[in-house]
């Protein structure tokens, strides 16, 4: 990593990690401004996140492209083979949080045009969302560096995000027992946090993405079954 | 060697001492090119072995190269050790510096840039810079010219801090980022911008509210008198509500501009709580349980400002309590420290409104705090009381239980000798 990057075939492959990266950068604020925009009931916020979901898309297409033209044309081998691979993998799971960024914008305009809250949940799925968003910043640093230690201290950190997802789901079922009036809006944070409890999963499978380039190793599933070594 | 020679040419004649001489060529050869072998192996691992010690002219070049490579020596650790205190204060420096090169990979960043943008040497050394620094917006200003205004970004979502980022031209294609916390900048920018508004509004809303009665009464001369008396009770109302408002703001600005510290006067503990549960009671006229329990010594400090401090937090405590919740107030002494609380069973404060709510005009909830009769400022004043005092105020509350406020005054402002009132007072 320190040399220069002379090759054209390194700064081809640089730049496709750097623009996934970017386009990480965008997916964390989209999920960081629809999730503020579900606790201070922002509209105009909420439809800049709508709107910029065809952004995400965009930089999905466009690395996906890169990616078969890297392919095609320079045939990449072993750790660059992977990185490649990877990389057309995490821009699905990247795609899918700027969705779930919509998604969580989408369903908070719907509370907040219905009127007054009933629940009051606000700051624990503000809080599973910050866990989230922490936990995609820390899956794409670890792409940025490599470092396969990251990314498995990222997964690690998916269990406290379906804890606290449960936590909630518990006290919404409560309320919704309690006062029937809240049931809609009650379903609405659930689609909230099951969105926020997706973003931890998608972050989750970076994480495992960035194992598989570095070490060759592909640990997903790996509690169903043992993990294999394909070294190349 | 020559007298050996021309002894053996004098003995044996001149061929033996031709002999001599070439056999002592020969020798001589061989121990300088050996010399200068050792010289030339220890110079290739200068650092364990030392140089050979010879004689003749290898010899001296070996002691002028000793020479030459000490004061190279002496000099490189010199410039090593400016080096190292140049880092430490680039290091120490409170804003973030990367230098990036032409294809923007990271050359070299202080300790700063690590909190500000997450960049650690000596792993992320030729990482490129947008890879760890995302935020949409980046990539773009790097990209630009460099005259263009700070970018402005918040790394974290969960550490809500802003900093700026400038971008200055080194040479030809490297670049300086100067990253810098504007996080408090930023935000007193927006308390001052938010006082004004918030001040004009508060004035507004009782002046529209004077303004259209007098409309009133001067359309429809023919009213009742009773009509006229309510209408007339309702404007006085809002007029004490400006009152106290300004009232407020003058208080706040006085104790801000005034440089003099609080006075030492000794202020009876007793007494003023005494005088608290009594303004406590008259303003709650009934519909809360108020105790008070008084368990420490007097204060030194000016009774004015602190009963004005204590006042508020008792009257806050009784507005925002429901009716038949108990309120408790308290002043005892912790760790060496004066603790004056009151508690309450109110409505309690979100976790996310604490660290604001002592701003001028923050509120939890807009309507509701100005229909119980707040100005929006008495913590405000409280805070201010309390820094005079050399005093913290903590806050410590949870949504639907209640709320515990809390003043700790530092230790020598306690007079040991009013301990018995208290105990009297308590016996009451």
């Amino acid at each position: 990593m320190n040399d220069h990057l002379s090759r054209q075939f390194d700064l081809e492959l640089e730049n496709i990690r750097t623009r996934i990266l970017q386009m990480g950068g965008l997916v964390e604020k989209q999920i960081l401004a629809a999730i503020e925009g579900f606790s201070t009931g922002n509209v105009e916020q909420m439809q800049e996140v709508i709107r910029a979901d065809r952004e995400v898309d965009g930089y999905e297409l466009g690395i996906d492209e890169d990616c078969t033209l890297l392919i095609a044309r320079r045939q990449p081998a072993a750790r660059d083979l992977r990185l490649v691979m990877a990389i057309s993998r995490i821009v699905t799971d990247l795609e899918r949080c700027g969705d779930k960024a919509a998604k969580i914008a989408n369903k908070s305009r719907k509370i907040h045009r219905a009127g007054g809250q009933r629940t009051p949940r606000l700051s624990d799925v503000q809080q599973v969302g910050h866990l989230a968003i922490q936990m995609l910043h820390g899956a794409l640093d670890s792409l940025a560096r490599m470092d396969a230690e990251a990314a498995r201290k990222v997964i690690g950190e998916d269990k406290a995000i379906d804890a606290a997802f449960n936590a909630i789901l518990r006290q919404l079922v409560t309320y919704m027992m309690e006062d029937p009036r809240t049931i809609s809006e009650a379903l609405d944070i659930i689609w909230i946090a099951k969105a926020i409890e997706r973003v931890g999963d998608h972050a989750t499978n970076i994480a495992e993405n960035v194992i598989y380039i570095v070490s060759g190793v592909d640990v997903r599933h790996s509690s169903a079954a043992p993990a294999v070594r394909r070294e190349p | 060697m020559v007298c050996v020679a021309l002894a053996a040419g004098v003995l044996h004649g001149p061929s033996w001492g031709w002999a001599v001489v070439a056999l002592g060529c020969v020798w001589a050869l061989i121990r300088q090119t050996r010399a200068l072998r050792d010289l030339t192996a220890s110079l290739d691992s200068i650092a364990e072995h030392p140089l050979p010690e010879v004689s003749g002219v290898v010899g001296q070049l070996v002691v002028r190269l000793g020479r030459r490579l000490r004061h190279e020596g002496r000099l490189r650790s010199a410039v090593e050790g400016e080096l190292r205190s140049f880092r430490v204060a680039m290091d120490a420096i409170p804003d973030g510096l990367v230098v990036i090169d032409g294809q923007h990979q990271i050359v070299w960043a202080n300790r700063a840039a690590g909190a500000h943008l997450g960049i650690h040497l000596p792993g992320d050394q030729g990482t490129i810079i947008e890879q760890l620094v995302r935020t949409p917006g980046f990539a773009e200003y790097l990209s630009g010219s460099g005259d263009q205004p700070p970018f402005i970004f918040q790394p974290s979502a969960a550490l809500p801090r802003t900093y700026s980022i400038r971008m200055i031209a080194l040479g030809e294609r490297e670049r300086l980022l100067a990253s810098a916390d504007v996080t408090e900048a930023r935000r007193v920018e927006a308390m001052r911008s938010a006082f004004v508004a918030n001040v004009s509004h508060e004035l507004r809303t009782p002046l529209t509210v004077v303004h259209g009665f007098l409309e009133h009464l001067s359309d429809h001369q023919a009213m009742t008198v009773e009509e006229r008396q309510h209408f007339v009770r309702l404007m006085s109302d809002q007029t004490r509500r400006m009152l106290s408002l300004v009232d407020d703001l003058l208080t706040l600005s006085r104790l801000e501009s005034d440089d003099v510290p609080a006075s030492n006067e000794t202020v009876d503990m007793a007494e003023l709580l005494a005088q608290l549960l009594a303004e406590g009671r008259g303003l709650s006229e009934g519909r809360h349980r108020i105790e008070v329990r008084c368990d420490g010594p007097g204060l030194r400090g000016s009774l004015g400002e602190l009963h004005s401090a204590f006042g508020n937090l008792v009257s806050n405590a009784v507005r925002y309590t429901p009716a038949g919740g108990a309120i408790q107030i308290s002043w005892l002494v912790r760790e060496g420290q004066g603790i004056f609380s009151v508690s309450d069973s109110g409505m309690g404060i979100a976790a996310e409104h604490l660290p604001r709510i002592t701003e001028r005009f923050y509120r939890v909830d807009r309507g509701r705090s100005r229909e119980t009769g707040g100005t929006g400022l008495g913590l405000a004043i409280v805070k201010h009381i309390l820094l005079r005092h050399q005093a913290d105020l903590q806050i410590d509350s949870q949504v639907g239980t209640g709320s515990t406020f809390t003043a700790r005054i530092p230790s020598w402002r306690l007079s040991p000798a009013r301990q018995d009132q208290c105990d009297r007072d308590r016996a009451d």
